[in-house]
């Protein structure tokens, strides 16, 4: 079980920082920054920049994503925003639209 | 999916709104308002007002508290602000700073009592108590009877008068002083 969940039907307006895992199934707007993962359901709405270890996106995230680790965008999932990650993954199916940043 | 959870290892600045329940063991500093349940966990702290249809706090919170429903104060809460709901309880070990009223539209017909043992409703006087009748006396106790039996002398002049032998009376006399002398040993 995740540390944090962000269930459907709540929203967040504001910075959310953490040291642990964040679900997001819900609406955040603001700002999500964690030193672990973060994964943003089908159903979840972010305006935020997102700044996680790694971080799995289902839902809709537009603002710019931060990964120590990776960043996978799965079908269904719509990212608009700069990608900065060592690691990408982008589904079949997947929305995207914004720079990539790989550190090459 | 309904039930959210802020984690003990996370932060939020700003307002939390939504339908459902929410668990904070977290902290935030913001505005909490929920529609469902409201659980502040040991170690949460919030800072803001505070608001669900049931609330059950064992943390800190500073602001105030709206139950719809309840706010319970559980042992380790402390509470900085104002609680309204028209249920409230507050359990031994929870501290408030500020205005407790029991407020909304109670159910009639049913008793008010505190749901568990550990916590009791604190009930604001807004209204002025129910008189309390004046103990009628009772015409029946006699009134002569109260002030007769520690001030009886020991001593019967028919003993005395009985027995030609020079010991006095030792029974009643002794347990007077007996009891006193024996108090004074003790200590």
């Amino acid at each position: 079980m995740a540390g944090t969940v962000i269930g459907e039907g709540l929203s967040i307006e504001g910075d959310v920082s953490s040291e642990e895992e964040v679900v997001v199934q819900g609406n955040l707007r603001g700002k999500l920054t964690t030193t672990d993962a973060v994964s943003v359901g089908s159903s979840a709405v972010i305006e935020a920049d997102v700044s996680a270890q790694s971080l799995t996106i289902a839902g809709q995230v537009t603002g710019d994503v931060t990964a120590a680790e990776r960043v996978d965008l799965q079908a269904g999932g719509r990212l608009i925003g700069d990608v900065k990650a060592s690691r990408l993954t982008i589904a079949d199916g997947a929305s995207f639209k914004g720079n990539v940043d790989m550190d090459v | 999916m309904n039930g959210s959870v802020i984690g003990r290892g996370t932060v939020v600045r700003g307002n939390v709104r939504g339908s459902g329940s929410l668990e904070i063991l977290g902290r935030v500093e913001g505005d909490v308002s929920v529609s469902g349940e409201l659980l502040l966990g040991e170690e949460s702290a919030v800072k803001g007002s505070v608001s669900g249809s049931h609330i059950t706090v064992s943390g800190a919170v500073q602001g105030d508290v709206r139950g719809s429903e309840a706010v319970l104060l559980e042992r380790g809460a402390r509470v900085v602000g104002d609680l309204t709901a028209p249920r409230i309880g507050v359990a031994t070990g929870a501290l408030v700073k500020g205005l407790v009223r029991t407020d909304g539209e109670p159910v009639l017909g049913t008793p008010r009592r505190p749901a568990t043992a550990g916590a009791r409703p604190v009930a604001f006087p807004a209204r002025a108590p129910a008189p309390v009748p004046a103990p009628a006396p009772k015409p029946s106790e006699p009134s002569e009877t109260v002030e007769e039996p520690e001030s009886e002398p020991p001593p019967l002049p028919q003993e005395k008068a009985a027995r030609e032998a020079p010991p006095p009376p030792v029974v009643p006399a002794l347990a007077k002083g007996a009891k006193a002398k024996k108090k004074k040993r003790e200590d």
